[in-house]
Parts: C-alpha cells; sequence; structure tokens
C-alpha cells in the first residue's frame, strides 16, 4: 500500500517515472517508491527523486484493487501495491536507470504513452 | 438504507477495524524492514482473528482459502466470498514477501502447501500461478543454496548476507508486464466495466482521491467498497470513470462524496471505448526558447509572450512580456513597500488592468519612488519582478501558458521588435516574426508565383511555382544551371520573390489592398513605396502579391467614403483621409489626426450647404481651387467647409494626410479669378419678362442657389420592403443610405433604407431609387422648370409652358428637385456624378479635373471660343467638358457626368458675362431660362447679360425651327439646357473612348485633339492636332484618363489626356463611321455604317461640334437603306487597321 497524498489538489504531487505511483515528494524521500525503490534508490535523496520522478502528469487513476483491475492490468501496475497512479507521466527515467534495465533484460515502457503496441 | 445507518455502519466497522490495526502497529515494531509488505500481510488478516503466530496464521488462512475455493465452487455469490476471493489474491499477491519473511525450516511445509494449490488448481489465474510457483521454486532453491552455504559462512557473514539479501530483495522490480504488446492488454469481457459518473467539474480530482481513501477506511467493514479503480483525466472534465462490475457497486461507492452526481447517470463505458479513455493523449506543443505563448489567466491573461528559457522538466518557462503596471495607482496605501495592497487591488474585481507598457525607468521612479525600484546589472527589479529592456521576464508555469493557436499578430511582434532594435539581445528579429506565421506563408502560395528557395538543399533556387501539394511546391527553376528543371520543395522553404520596381499589392495586414512599387527587398521584408500616400511601407513577401492594378482598393468602408466629411462628436468633425481595412484616418478641424472606427462615426455631414467665404469675401464651393494667402500658401480643392470656418483641402502633391489639411477659410483666396462681379443687389431675372411670369414667386425663395443635400429629397417613394411596405410618402431627409420619409397616410414620418425605396411617378410606374429619375435630363435641364412636362409634349418649341404654367401644380414627380433645378449653379451640379449611380467617374475629383480646366477657359480667356470665328473653337471649348452639350437625351441616359460637360458649356457662354460666377446662381440661371422661355428667336433674351453677339444667338432660331423634331439641329449650348428637343444627341464624356460599344474600334478612331489652349495643357500646342489613338486604357479612381495617340501630322505618339480628345467629324463620302449615340436609344450604338453623302458644314447654325450637321448614312449591307443622324453623334473610323 503506498501512501495516498493527503491533498489532490496539492501542487507538488509527484509521479514516479518508471511506474507512474503519485505520492507526495515527502513519502517518496521517507520511504522511496514501493514500486521501484530497488532499482529507482529514491529514498533519502530529494536529487534521485527530481530526477525520477515529475509533477508532469495528467489523469489520477485509483487503484484500488490491482489485480482484479483492467486499468491498472492496462496500466501494467497490476502487480504494483494499491495508491494512485498517474494514467500517463511526462519524461523518462534517468539514463543509468535504463541502462540498469537493460542488463535485466526488462523492456523499459516509458509511461508517456510515446509506444503503445 | 438510510445515511444514518450506513453512517452507524460505517462507525462499527472502523471500530472493529481498531483491533488490527493496533496488531499491525505491533508486528511493526517486530518487523522494520518493510512496511508496506507488512500492512498487506495484516490487511489480509481475518479482523475477527487474533495475531497469533505466522505459522498458524499461514494455515488458517489456507483453510480459509479452501473455504473461499469451496464457495466459489459453489458459486455462491454472497459478499463475504468475494471479498475472501480478494483477500487471497491479496495474499497471493505479496506472498513473495512472506517467502523472505518466513523462517527457513518450514520450508516443508509450504512446499505441502504449495502441492496443494497445484494438485487443486483453484487458482483461476493461470498467469499468477506461474508466477507464483516459479518464484517460489526460486525462493527456494535459494534458500537451500543459502543452507548449504551457511555452514562455511561466520555469522558476521551471514549477518551480512541477510541484510543484503534484504536491500536487495526489498522490492524486486521486474517490470514482468513490460514484454506484453499493449494490444493483448485489452479489456476482455472477464475484465470489471468502466462507469462513468459526471462530477462538479474541477473535483474530478479530489474525488479520485475521495474515492481511494474511502475504500481503505472502509475496507474491512461488512460494507466494503466493490470498485477496482477509479480514475480521472484532465482532458475529460466534470466526468470520473469507476471500474466496477456493475453500476450499483458504482452507485455505493459515490454515496455521501461531495460533488459527485450519481443522479444524472452512471453510464457504461463500451468496451472499446475503455482502452481510448487511458490512451487520451494532450497535444504536445514541446516550447523552446523564441516560442510564442500567451498567458492563460492572470493580470496578463491573453498577452503575448516569449519564450526565453526552460527548465529541464519542463514545468517553469521564462517569459519576455510587456509590462502591464500601473501608473496611476489608486491610493497612497498602494505605495507600500511591499506592494502586497497594490497587488490585491490589480487583481480585484473591478480594478482597470493597466495598458501594456514598456518599462520605464523615470516613469515608475515618478510614480512609485525611487525606493520601490533597483538596478541590478542590466535589470530593473521592481515589485519583485526584473524588467530588462523594458521587458517582463518572468517565469511562469507551463500550465499557466496557452502554447496553441497562439497566432501572434505582426502588430503585437512588432511591439516586441521594435524595442530591441538597438539592444545587444535579439533574440527576436523579423526571421523569428516569419517563423511564427510561416504556417500561414504556405496557405497563400498560388501557381504562378515567383518563389525563392531560403532554406534546405536548393536553398537560393528560385522559380516559379506550378503546382502545390500538401506542403510540398512543385517549382519550376530558373537560372543558370537549373533553369527550367522541375523539383519539389517543401512549403515552408519557400518564400515568394519580388525584386525592386515589382508592382505590388498587399493582400493581408494592416496594409492590406495598398499597391506601390517595390524599393528593396531583404529577406522577407519587402519595402515599397505606395502608389497612394507615397510612403513608403514594409510589409512580409508572404502578404505581397504582383499586381499590376493601382488604387488602394476601396475607398468605402461601411457607410462612409473616402473625404467625406464625418462628425465625430459634438464639437469634432473631420474628413476621412484614409481608409483601412476596417477603419478610418480622420483629419479633425483642429488639424489632428485620429483612427476611428465606423461605429465612432455619429453620422455623415454635408457640407454641400454649408456657406463660406474666402479672404476676399466670394464664397467658397466644394471643388473650388483655392490657395492659402497666408501660412504655407498652399493649394487645394475644396473638399468640405464647417462652421463657415474651417475649410477641408485636398492637394494630391502634399503626401502627409493624403492630401488632405484643414485651413481656415479666412485665408483661402480662389485660385480662379472670378473678375466682373456682379453686384448681388441685380436680379436678372427682373430683366428678363419672359422669364418673371413662370418662375414666379420661386425667385428669390430659399431654395434658390442652394443645390440639394439630395435629389432624392422631395421625390414621391413607394416602400418596396418592410413593415410599410406599399405606403406612398415623399421622402423628407436623407443621411447616408438611410431616407426620413412622410407618409401620405397617417402622417407619419419614418426612417428606412433608401434601398427598400423605389420612386413612384404619377402614373404609378415604380423605379429604382439609384436610377435617374427620367425626363430630368441633364442637369442642366433642371434650369427648365418645364421640361417635365416638354418632353412627353414633344416640347419642340418652348411655347408649351404656357400650357402648364405651374410647374408643380401637376408634376409631382420631383418638385424638390425641380426647384433645386432653378439653381443654375454649376457646382451644385457638379456634384452630381457623385451621386449618380450610374457615374462612369467613380473618383469625384479626378472628373474634377476635367471641369476644371473648363472653368479657367471662360475665366482666363473670356470666351475666347465663343467669339472668336472659328465655330469649332466654340464647340471645342463646350466639348471639352461634355463634347457638344448636345441634348442629354431623356432616352439616351447618355448624361452619366452632366454636370461636368454642361458647366464648361455654360461658362463659354456665360464668359462675356461672367454669368455664371457661382456667388451669383441667379444671375446664371436666368439667362438660360429666358432663352428658354424667349417667345421668338429673334428675340435676343437680355443681351446685357450674354455681353455679346455670341454665335449662340445665331442658334436661337432653332427653338422655333419648323424642322421635324427629330431632325432638329440642337442648338449649342443652348439645346445643352433645353430638354424639348427631341433629338438624341450625345454627350461626350471626358471618357468617351472608354466606351464599352467603341472597343473594337478603338485604334480606328479619327480623333482630335481640342481644349488644350484654354488650359494650356501641354502648351497648347497640339490644339486641334487630328490623330489616332494609338492605346487607352481606362484607369480606375482618381487617375487621369489618358490614351496613346498618333498625330497624323507629325507621325508622333504622345499621351494625351482624354479629356482633350474628340472625335473628328465626318468628313467625305464613303468615309466609314461608327454610332456613338443614336436616336433611337442605344439600338445603334457602336454600329459602323458608311457616310453616303458629302457631309455640309457650311451651315452658319453648326457651332463646330456637328450638332446640327446632318450626315446622310447606311449600313454597309444595306446602302439603300439611309438614314439621316448628326455629325455629332458619329466618330470616323480609319479604314486601315493597325
Amino acid at each position: 500500500m503506498a501512501a495516498i497524498p493527503p491533498l489532490a489538489r496539492s501542487k507538488n504531487l509527484r509521479a514516479c517515472l518508471l511506474c507512474s505511483l503519485i505520492q507526495v515528494p515527502n513519502e517518496f524521500k521517507k520511504s522511496g517508491c514501493p514500486n521501484c525503490e530497488e532499482i529507482l534508490q529514491m529514498k533519502g535523496s530529494a536529487d534521485r527523486i527530481a530526477t525520477c520522478t515529475t509533477t508532469q502528469f495528467d489523469g489520477v487513476i485509483a487503484v484500488i484493487d490491482p489485480d482484479q483491475s483492467w486499468v491498472a492490468k492496462w496500466q501494467r501496475t497490476a502487480k504494483y501495491v494499491r495508491g494512485m497512479y498517474a494514467v500517463r507521466v511526462n519524461g523518462r527515467i534517468p539514463e543509468d536507470v535504463e541502462l540498469e534495465l537493460e542488463r535485466r533484460n526488462i523492456k523499459y515502457r516509458p509511461r508517456d504513452q510515446s509506444d503503445q503496441d | 438504507m438510510s445515511d444514518e445507518e450506513d453512517h452507524r455502519m460505517f462507525q462499527n466497522d472502523e471500530d472493529v477495524e481498531d483491533a488490527p490495526g493496533a496488531e499491525e502497529d505491533v508486528e511493526q515494531g517486530d518487523e522494520e524492514m518493510n512496511d508496506v509488505p507488512n500492512k498487506s500481510q495484516s490487511s489480509r488478516r481475518d479482523h475477527g482473528e487474533d495475531g497469533g503466530p505466522e505459522e498458524g496464521e499461514e494455515e488458517e488462512d489456507d483453510d480459509d482459502d479452501d473455504d473461499v475455493d469451496g464457495e466459489d465452487d459453489d458459486e455462491a455469490p454472497g459478499r463475504k466470498a468475494r471479498k475472501r476471493a480478494k483477500h487471497r489474491h491479496k495474499r497471493s499477491a505479496v506472498s513473495r514477501f512472506l517467502d523472505i519473511e518466513a523462517e527457513v525450516s518450514e520450508e516443508e511445509e509450504e512446499e505441502e502447501e504449495e502441492e496443494e494449490f497445484g494438485a487443486e488448481g483453484f487458482i483461476t489465474n493461470e498467469n499468477e500461478v506461474d508466477d507464483e510457483v516459479t518464484r517460489r521454486n526460486h525462493a527456494l532453491l535459494d534458500t537451500t543454496r543459502h543452507f548449504e552455504e551457511e555452514d562455511m559462512r561466520s555469522p558476521e557473514e551471514i549477518a551480512r548476507a541477510v541484510a543484503r539479501r534484504h536491500r536487495d530483495r526489498a522490492v524486486p522490480y521486474t517490470g514482468d508486464m513490460n514484454e506484453i504488446p499493449q494490444r493483448l492488454l485489452m479489456p476482455s469481457v472477464h475484465d470489471a466495466s468502466l462507469w462513468q459518473v459526471r462530477v462538479k467539474p474541477g473535483r474530478e480530482r479530489d474525488i479520485v482521491f475521495s474515492l481511494m481513501r474511502k475504500a481503505i477506511d472502509v475496507e474491512f467493514t461488512a460494507r466494503p467498497l466493490n470498485i477496482l479503480s477509479a480514475f480521472q483525466r484532465d482532458s475529460l472534465p466534470g466526468m470520473i470513470y469507476v471500474e466496477a462490475r456493475s453500476s450499483k457497486q458504482v452507485q455505493d461507492a459515490c454515496n455521501g462524496l461531495v460533488g459527485v452526481y450519481p443522479s444524472r447517470g452512471i453510464q457504461l463505458v463500451p468496451i472499446e471505448e475503455m482502452a481510448s479513455l487511458l490512451q487520451i493523449k494532450k497535444k504536445e506543443t514541446t516550447l523552446v526558447p523564441g516560442t510564442w505563448v500567451r498567458i492563460r489567466r492572470g493580470k496578463y491573461v491573453g498577452d503575448l509572450a516569449q519564450v526565453m528559457d526552460l527548465t529541464d522538466t519542463g514545468e517553469d518557462v521564462g517569459l519576455r512580456l510587456i509590462p502591464r503596471i500601473d501608473l496611476n495607482p489608486r491610493d497612497e496605501a498602494a505605495l507600500d513597500a511591499q506592494g502586497k495592497k497594490r497587488k490585491k487591488g490589480v487583481s480585484g474585481p473591478g480594478a482597470v488592468r493597466p495598458p501594456q507598457r514598456l518599462f520605464n525607468y523615470e516613469e515608475i521612479l515618478k510614480v512609485y519612488g525611487r525606493k520601490n525600484v533597483t538596478k541590478r546589472n542590466m535589470a530593473y527589479v521592481f515589485q519583485n519582478d526584473t524588467y530588462k529592456d523594458g521587458f517582463l521576464e518572468k517565469d511562469f508555469k507551463a500550465s499557466a501558458l496557452i502554447t496553441e493557436d497562439v497566432n501572434p499578430t505582426l502588430d503585437e511582434i512588432t511591439q516586441f521588435t521594435r524595442r530591441q532594435d538597438g539592444g545587444d539581445d535579439n533574440i527576436v528579429n523579423l526571421s523569428a516574426i516569419a517563423e511564427a506565421s510561416r504556417k500561414a506563408a504556405i496557405a497563400v502560395l498560388q501557381p504562378g508565383d515567383h518563389i525563392e528557395v531560403f532554406e534546405g538543399e536548393q536553398a537560393g533556387v528560385h522559380g516559379v511555382v506550378d503546382e502545390i501539394a500538401g506542403d510540398i511546391v512543385t517549382i519550376t527553376a530558373q537560372g543558370l544551371d537549373l533553369d527550367g528543371q522541375k523539383m519539389e520543395i517543401p512549403a515552408r522553404s519557400v518564400r515568394k520573390r519580388f525584386k525592386p520596381g515589382d508592382h505590388v499589392k498587399v493582400m493581408a495586414g494592416q496594409n492590406a489592398d495598398e499597391t506601390g512599387l517595390v524599393v528593396s527587398v531583404s529577406d522577407n521584408v519587402v519595402t515599397f513605396v505606395s502608389d497612394m500616400s507615397m510612403q513608403e511601407i514594409s510589409v512580409f513577401s508572404k502578404d505581397l502579391r504582383e499586381a499590376a492594378e493601382v488604387g488602394s482598393g476601396s475607398n468605402i468602408v461601411g457607410n462612409y467614403e473616402l473625404y467625406d466629411l464625418v462628425q465625430l462628436d459634438a464639437q469634432t468633425v473631420g474628413v476621412i483621409f484614409k481608409t483601412e481595412r476596417d477603419s478610418f484616418r480622420v483629419l479633425d478641424q483642429n488639424g489632428q489626426v485620429r483612427l476611428v472606427q465606423p461605429h465612432q462615426i455619429a453620422m455623415r455631414r454635408d457640407s454641400s450647404k454649408a456657406i463660406a467665404t474666402d479672404s476676399e469675401g466670394h464664397e467658397l464651393r466644394i471643388n473650388d481651387n483655392v490657395k492659402e494667402i497666408d501660412g504655407e500658401g498652399r493649394k487645394g480643392g475644396v473638399l468640405h467647409t464647417h462652421q463657415a470656418y474651417f475649410a477641408f483641402l485636398h492637394n494630391r502633391d502634399i503626401t502627409e494626410n493624403g492630401g488632405v489639411f484643414v485651413t481656415r477659410t479666412r485665408s483661402l483666396a480662389s485660385l480662379a479669378p472670378k473678375g466682373n462681379v456682379i453686384k448681388p443687389g441685380a436680379d436678372l431675372s427682373k430683366m428678363n419678362p419672359a422669364l418673371v411670369a413662370p418662375s414666379g414667386g420661386m425667385v428669390g425663395s430659399g431654395a434658390m442657389g442652394r443645390g440639394p443635400r439630395d435629389r432624392d429629397i422631395g421625390t414621391t417613394v413607394m416602400v418596396v420592403k418592410g413593415a410599410h411596405k406599399g405606403y406612398v410618402g415623399t421622402i423628407k431627409d436623407t443621411n447616408g443610405s438611410i431616407a426620413r420619409v412622410e407618409l401620405r397616410t397617417g402622417n407619419k414620418l419614418i426612417m428606412i433604407e433608401k434601398e427598400k425605396l423605389y420612386r413612384r411617378y404619377p402614373d404609378g410606374r415604380l423605379e429604382k431609387l439609384s436610377h435617374a429619375p427620367k425626363g430630368q435630363g441633364g442637369p442642366r435641364g433642371n434650369t427648365n422648370p418645364y421640361h417635365g412636362f416638354a418632353a412627353p409634349s414633344g416640347g419642340r418649341t418652348p411655347f408649351n409652358v404656357g400650357k402648364t404654367p405651374n410647374p408643380y401644380s401637376g408634376d409631382s414627380r420631383t418638385p424638390a428637385w425641380n426647384a433645386s433645378s432653378r439653381t443654375p449653379n454649376p457646382y451644385g451640379d457638379s456634384r452630381t456624378p457623385a451621386w449618380n449611380a450610374s457615374s462612369r467617374t467613380p473618383n469625384p475629383y479626378a472628373a474634377d479635373g476635367g471641369r476644371t480646366p473648363a472653368w479657367n477657359v471662360s475665366s482666363r480667356t473670356p470666351n475666347p471660343h465663343a467669339t472668336g470665328a472659328n465655330a469649332s473653337a466654340v464647340g471645342a471649348a463646350g466639348g471639352a467638358g461634355g463634347w457638344g452639350g448636345a441634348t442629354p437625351g431623356r432616352t439616351t441616359g447618355g448624361w452619366q457626368t452632366p454636370g461636368r460637360p454642361t458647366a464648361p458649356t455654360s461658362s463659354a457662354w456665360g464668359a462675356p458675362s461672367n454669368g455664371w460666377s457661382p456667388p451669383r446662381p441667379t444671375a446664371g440661371g436666368d439667362p438660360w431660362n429666358s432663352s428658354w422661355g424667349a417667345p421668338t428667336p429673334a428675340a435676343a433674351p437680355t443681351p446685357g447679360l450674354h455681353g455679346g453677339p455670341t454665335p449662340a444667338y445665331g442658334q436661337t432660331p432653332a427653338y422655333g425651327a419648323p424642322t421635324p423634331a427629330a431632325v432638329t439641329p440642337g442648338v449649342f449650348g443652348g439645346s445643352s439646357y433645353s430638354q424639348n428637343t427631341q433629338q438624341k444627341m450625345v454627350i461626350l464624356d471626358d471618357n468617351w473612348i472608354f466606351d464599352k460599344t467603341l472597343v473594337n474600334y478603338l485604334q480606328r478612331l479619327k480623333i482630335r485633339v481640342v481644349n488644350t489652349k484654354g488650359d494650356q495643357y501641354l502648351g497648347g500646342d497640339y490644339e486641334n492636332e487630328t490623330g489616332r489613338i494609338m492605346a487607352a486604357q481606362e484607369n480606375p479612381g482618381v487617375f487621369q484618363q489618358t490614351a496613346r495617340v498618333r498625330l497624323d501630322k507629325t507621325g508622333e505618339e504622345r499621351s494625351i489626356q482624354a479629356q482633350y480628345i474628340r472625335p473628328q467629324l465626318p468628313k467625305y463620302m464613303e468615309e466609314v463611321v461608327v454610332v456613338l449615340t443614336s436616336k433611337d436609344q442605344e439600338a445603334r450604338k457602336g454600329l459602323v455604317l458608311v457616310v453616303r453623302d458629302h457631309p455640309d458644314y457650311s451651315g452658319k447654325e453648326d457651332p463646330g461640334d456637328g450638332s446640327t450637321v446632318p450626315v446622310v448614312v447606311s449600313s454597309k449591307a444595306t446602302p439603300a437603306d439611309i438614314d439621316q443622324v448628326f455629325a455629332s453623334t458619329i466618330v470616323p473610323l480609319y479604314e486601315e487597321v493597325l
């Protein structure tokens, strides 16, 4: 379960560039991204948060039941924790993360809907 | 279920949940490693259960699962079952974490469990099972391996390994679903549906968040939310989408949330539209420095701004824009150093937005004081904003900007460029502007345009556009190497090409319709000298087109026209001297130039009634050529006078304000000497006994000496459209296109558009107002109040008048008009062409040129021709204006420019006495009336008036001539005033050679040059030269009409103004002629005939224009069918064609 930001209106909601989870920056700092911390390692690092998350996102999804939800499946967040996700996130993860994904043979799918196959 | 109950329920649920919550806390203390899986784990527990040892719990859970399984198999649809199912899945989702936390010693049990799972195969999601199994197997292998290794390692190592293991595998990112193509994720019938729910616009995101929180809150209550997800899109305002199995579940979920309107319908999203809801993508506009944007909100809303820089994320954009600083802060409080109050005031309601204005340090200092403005290297800081080069430089959020459809106008962009011309920072240059409007440039290309390629591989090539297909332009290259080669070029890489000397027309923008000659070209900015204003104008080449035409297009905007006198406000009037696309430049009486929109004009003023006198006490009339006696000594024609004090003059040689200037009437002197002033007291009409009776009381009445404001005034009309259709009335007044009509019925005055009115004749016929009233003849005909009757009654003799002593009694047609007809003042009439719809000279001022010289004829050399022996010269004098002052036939309709032709004629005649000079209209009027009313031709009317035995008197017998009307030779001059001769003679206007019926014979016309002596046109050297026209092209508007003439004598070719060109007279038998006009209407006009008999010009009466000389003609086809026409109605032709 991700931390649900207390204020929807908050200007500084940030979305993870890799999994599109939305949290307030403090949460990212405190515990990183619950889905991608292992690879993004944002915990405690404001810089890292700045590069791996963004405020430029569109559409908010409340994923209540990731396993059953088609929306979560479509968004490829079905395996992630419950929480607020963005429909579309502008930007790409930093290059080092991209390289790391490549090394692990994981296909990187940007969240900006630039490649839809 | 009522809300209250619901609420209670909700409370109970919460109470119950308290227990596991506390327990969770405890557990969290135990396992600090990762609270997320922990949470999940705790949430997985049944809230009724105690938090026992983990193994026990596992087992119980398993049991639970089994139960669930059973229930599922039985297809018992209870809520509990579903809930449990959910829990089970939850568990499986997080079970990977359990592997880590589970103690190694329990491996076996796990295995069994695993087997159980597999054997029973109850997991519906096979993907998950596989996943689960492999993961678990991996974990197993892992642990086994660790086990093996453990023995050989020190406890420290083991601890480190554990720590590492925990860290690394905290949440392993697998991206396992990333390999699946998106299309395989399309929704199927097994997936839950999406439901569209209406919400309060602007609250979409809050509601999605609320749903999430609510779902978490009530998760373990008796009534958890059964929705799977909910989402919102920024591009779909006013709605959210909820994923659930049924609309009831959505309803339940939304219950109690503020801003949700389930009553407005919860609509199912069709399965094929589900994916697109999540795929909606905002059209992205990438901002780069230099881009134009607009501000979305705040003080600068709608203002154009230019992007200076961007942050990496694109969230903040540094903009440069024109500041709006309030230079009149409302109160002293606004001057607070903090400026907070002021800020409030600006944004508050009712506050007027300060105008855009570049930052001016001195101004700001004056208003806000020195301490509020600080200077920081090259820039000023004022109220926390930075101003540089006069611009405000400020960071805006990208979301606060409009990036699409910015469409900056040239005006806006020039505001940005203006300041930067001298500056170092030349981010905006003209090419940047062109960039902005480049898209538009594609649209303006047309096949045939000369273009050049300014970028890309073919840069520098120029050629002609062959075709345009989308963004690709096919051109035929011109130039050395590539000549004739066709190539395809992207449209955005080409621009129109002009070279100095090209004649161009502006197609769009502020200067639209200007034409001129290109003087310089730099990149895509072309500078040309306007034909109209003689000023240099710079425009983008894209807005230009090569054009041969001259002039400034239409001079009419709305109801107002160039050179109209318009009322701007109660105190101000002005003259329009330039029309722009939808506005005017107006010079007011104070000499101020104003830019005026049509709606700002109260009304058009008619100054033709205005009376003003010049410095010598002479009356100033419109179109008088006058000169300033002091000051700059400017000359010009009077356009308008205002309040007898101001005169608006026009002189085309003055470039400023389109040649219009305003001066005081008292400092003006007429250019045309008026000499021989007749004492105002002398009422000439009284000298003429013949006139006294008919004109009676009209003499000296108010109507005398004044032209009508509008000759439609007084017309009996019928309303043909609108509410008053069918009503008959009389026009009382007109203003522009609106007439005030007094209806006969009900004595009512209505305002109505003139186009809805038709002139009504006494016999009931209707005719458009714009047509000249039939039977009115030329304006000079108006000197005869009886013409109306004379005409139908075959006014062969003037004595008909006796039958109708009262001209007004029966002539209900146009009494007012007739009243004005008393006004022999040529000036009054000279205005007529402007009113005459059929007038061929659209610009009254152009035609003006034609008249004025004629005036000069009479004034400078008092009647040189009339008194001379050369009769033809007299004709010439008359002809200068109207060619022979032939009777404007009532039916010929050939009196398009009636004022003009007659005016000179009259002057020629009246020259000795100067009886026509404007200040003495009555004097001018009477001679004609008197000659008219002369009972016998022998009785020369008031000889003193005419001053001498001019040939005219020789002709007066014509009135009594016994010849049939059809062939009665019109009396030169006299005939032009008499409407009662039925012969159809032609009044040639100055541009007769452009008559469309003559087009085919233009180059064969035998013409002569006349009337140049008086005007000193070309020194009069060409007077009476004969020749033929080589070429003539009618120029629009204000330009002098000229024709290229080859002179017979010298063979010289030169341009001669059309007004001096008259036809020769037929001289010999078998000469081919073309009919200029004919007695039987227009039928024979343009017909080619052959002279069958030698024309006899020996007749004493012939004034020289052939108007009295009958010529026997017949057509080539039917030589026997002879006819007699007047020499003046035909033009001889050269046999040979050029």
